[in-house]
């Protein structure tokens, strides 16, 4: 006992750590049989039995420098072998948790994200914004719920009083309302990541990984080709984690099923926003305009234009995938898992984008002002929510993780890889 | 009238142990045992703490003593199906099975042999045979065969009919029986291996239950004691031993069986003997051996081939003719998979009452251990109570006979 090593616990983390979802943690008697159960952690050191441990001793470095907690998808097999009920998969999940507040910046938005209390506050902020750009357009058009028809440019909307139409874009105008806001915020959540994944990386404090003759460890380019095409795009983790049972399927289908649909809002974005910009330059340079670009940039688009069925189809999967992970949710054994304040602000945050959307869009068409706008308001409130708080949302583990996962495969820490027997039968 | 008479429900080594001490300060004793014969899982043993003796050590004399004394009245094949009454009156309802064999301890062994069908034998659980006509273990008690009418053909029922010793038109029977008080000595069963699910449940070959393995080890047992692979009959050179198969887990045994670290030292120990080659490890979360108990571990433990490692093996599967187990070594942090010639589950003890109808009056707590009762004039002994070892589960019958007597006294 020439080197005795002294444990610093920090109990205030232990207390925190229980708070944001890790409340069984104490019960945990380091049997490990959580280890073994993940089919995807490593070898050497696996998670989460030392995770559990670190966790009641309040080893807060170890825990927040640890980069397991961003290889395990949560498939929740470890709980439910646990003997006491000490739901390890409930503390890696809290553990994400404390890390979204950790990594992002400022900190007093992750404060906020951390508990249900603040929620008013994160609701107020865009709801004050749009509604004093409601209030101001308002002013300018002589009233709240206005109709519109096209202006004789073939590109602006007037107000008429009889036989208008509703036009989001009347109201709220791409161009000096919606286009800055949005890019403003999504500019500021892209460097905020970027702060928080370089500060995510540093922190890694690798378990020793023991390298084995073979192939060389990937580079990071290469690590991220792989993470992003051999994992993320077939969730294959998630069917190593066990697709037996139907909690199992609907989270696959529901998560595979969102993440697609997000990509293809993202492309709906992207050929609008690409679009509708390219012929606002091309028209103020020469004064011309290109009808494919009108096409694709003038909102609202034809029902029948491609882009605007792919936002359809995106927006039905969108309710679709968070369908199913609700139910998945709402039906878990409660005694093996838990669901924390994370989850639900993320679940119900994408059923208010996803329905506020549809209905949008129905209430557009249905020509119904007092409610169309409205509900065009809760969307922009919820939309711009979900990109400005995702750094610190559960939602930020889309790039959190990513980066995890592909640092991981680069340094080599892998799943264990089973042996395989060959059976005989004679 | 008040009754001085004391009921045991249950004939292993608790109930012939409070039997024999309210029977041997005068009280009449009925010993009700739903088995064909006395000795419980003792019987079943190869050797049992304390001193390591085979069952027949101790439960012999307990025989003689059952056999010797007047007072003592024993019905096998005997469940209670109803209890009535209050302190010092009740009345029991007792089910007899028919056992088709006459009184009297004739010696039908050449007519047991001549027959035709091997049954899988409830005392070797699943490692031997018997025949239809039966004993189950060489100093069975009582020392009376038990015919299983089901197991014979035409030919063979025919044959036995003519038999003077046996009476193929026994029927079932119902008993009442007036006591003062009982004692329940239940005990306990080898949880169920089927529900161990990520532990290969039961259909991984040779991967057997502690008790399976003592009928292995025993000189009685299917293989006379030479300790092989069930599979192939190899002698195995790597065993593992998996500590708390469904003990100590909220989603089977909710608590610590009591003596299954021991168990497997000593089952370690029965290895080593016999087999100077072979290596044993021990798989644990935390090696309990209460008291004097781990100075055994320390003996055991010296052994440099016998190596205990801490961490719950929570994976077994079959890998050729040989066991994989997987498992996290929480000390060294490192998982790995492990390939052993044979694996045992140190199985915990459930009570026998678990999942059981009851008779009214009778309360069990979650796990199936009886609770209470004490008011009412009952009493529980041994594992019905809670996990123990032999030599607690005698202190524990000792302790339910006083309170037994207490009962029944001045009355």
């Amino acid at each position: 006992m020439s080197n005795p090593v002294r444990i610093q616990p920090d109990l205030q983390f232990v207390k925190d750590l229980q708070e944001v979802g890790g409340d069984t943690l104490k019960r945990c008697y380091q049997c490990a049989t959580c280890s073994v159960a993940c089919p995807i952690s490593p070898a050497e050191n696996p998670y989460p039995r030392k995770e559990m441990i670190w966790a009641q001793w309040g080893l807060k470095d170890k825990l927040v420098n640890d980069i397991d907690i961003w290889l395990c998808h949560n498939c929740g097999t470890c709980s439910d072998l646990c003997p006491r009920g000490a739901k390890p998969g409930d503390l890696l999940a809290a553990l994400r948790n404390m890390a979204y507040r950790k990594v992002a910046e400022p900190a007093v938005v992750g404060e906020w994200m951390s508990s249900a209390k603040y929620l008013p506050l994160l609701i107020a902020i865009p709801a004050v914004i749009w509604l004093i750009i409601w209030i101001i357009r308002a002013g300018f058009l002589g009233t709240y719920f206005p109709l519109f028809a096209l202006g004789a440019d073939g590109h602006s909307w007037e107000v008429v009083k009889e036989g208008g139409k509703v036009v989001f874009g009347g109201l709220f105008p791409g161009d000096f309302t919606i286009d800055p806001i949005f890019t403003a915020t999504f500019l500021f959540m892209v460097y905020t990541f970027y702060k928080g994944v370089k500060r995510l990386i540093a922190s890694f404090d690798v378990p020793k990984t023991f390298a084995i003759a073979g192939a060389p460890n990937p580079s990071i380019l290469v690590a991220l080709k792989e993470t992003v095409l051999c994992e993320i795009a077939s969730h294959s983790k998630w069917k190593q984690c066990g697709e037996e049972t139907e909690g199992d399927q609907q989270k696959f289908t529901g998560h595979l099923t969102l993440m697609y649909s997000f990509v293809a809002l993202m492309i709906v974005t992207g050929v609008i926003a690409g679009a509708h910009w390219g012929g606002n330059i091309l028209r103020w340079l020469t004064g011309a305009s290109l009808g494919i670009l009108d096409f694709f940039g003038h909102t609202p688009l034809n029902l029948w234009n491609p882009i605007k069925l792919l936002a359809i189809v995106g927006a039905v999967l969108f309710v679709y995938g968070i369908a199913k992970l609700t139910t998945r949710r709402l039906n878990q054994n409660a005694k093996k898992h838990g669901s924390s304040w994370y989850d639900w602000y993320l679940v119900g945050l994408i059923w208010t984008v996803g329905l506020s959307g549809i209905f949008s869009m129905l209430l557009r068409l249905a020509n119904v002002p007092l409610l169309a706008y409205p509900m065009y308001y809760v969307h922009l409130v919820s939309v711009w929510m979900l990109f400005a708080y995702l750094p610190w949302s559960k939602l930020g583990h889309l790039v959190y993780r990513t980066a995890a996962l592909t640092y991981a495969r680069h340094i080599g820490r892998i799943p264990m890889q089973t042996k395989e027997e060959k059976t005989f039968v004679l | 009238m008040a009754n001085t008479s004391i009921l045991v429900v249950g004939g292993g080594f608790s109930g012939l142990t409070a039997a024999l001490e309210a029977a041997e300060v005068g009280h009449e004793v009925f010993i009700v045992e739903k088995n064909p014969f006395l000795g419980g899982r003792v019987a079943q043993l190869n050797k049992y703490f304390p001193k390591l003796c085979p069952p027949s050590c101790g439960l012999e004399i307990q025989f003689q003593r059952v056999k010797n004394n007047p007072m003592v009245k024993v019905l096998t094949m005997a469940e209670v199906t109803e209890i009535s009454g209050t302190p010092g009156n009740y009345e029991v309802k007792v089910a007899l099975k028919p056992r088709c064999v006459k009184p009297g301890a004739a010696d039908l062994s050449a007519d047991a042999a001549a027959l035709s069908k091997d049954v899988p034998s409830e005392f070797e659980l699943g490692m031997g045979s018997r025949k239809a006509l039966y004993l189950d273990m060489p100093f069975a008690f009582p020392h009376r065969y038990v015919l299983d009418k089901e197991n014979l053909t035409e030919a063979e029922t025919k044959t036995l009919a003519r038999n003077g010793a046996i009476d193929l038109s026994e029927t079932e029977k119902t008993l009442t029986l007036n006591v003062g008080s009982i004692v329940y000595a239940t005990g306990w069963k080898p949880y169920d291996v089927t529900k161990l699910t990520n532990l290969g449940a039961g259909m991984v070959p040779n991967v057997v239950s502690n008790m399976q393995f003592e009928r292995l080890t025993s000189p009685g047992g299917p293989t006379s004691g030479k300790i092989v692979r069930p599979t192939d009959g190899a002698t195995p050179k790597r065993i593992a031993f998996v500590q708390c198969a469904g003990s100590r887990d909220e989603n089977h045994l909710n608590f610590c069986s009591y003596i299954c670290c021991m168990a497997s030292l000593k089952q370690a120990a029965y290895i080593r003997e016999q087999l100077p080659d072979a290596s044993v490890t021990i798989y644990y979360i935390d090696l309990r051996t209460p008291g004097r108990y781990d100075n055994f571990k320390k003996r055991i433990m010296a052994d440099e081939k016998v190596r205990a490692v801490k961490g719950k093996v929570a994976k077994i599967e079959a890998a050729g003719p040989g066991v994989k187990v997987t498992v996290e070594d929480a000390v060294t942090g490192l998982k790995g998979e492990d390939l052993f010639d044979l694996v045992v589950l140190a199985t915990g003890m459930q009570p026998s009452l678990a999942g059981q109808k009851l008779p009214r009056g009778l309360e069990v707590d979650e796990d199936g251990f009886l609770v209470g009762g004490e008011d009412k004039g009952i009493f529980a002994a041994g594992c019905a109570k809670l996990p123990l070892d032999v030599m607690k589960s005698a202190q524990s019958a000792t302790g339910a006979a006083l309170k037994a007597i207490q009962t029944v006294k001045g009355r």
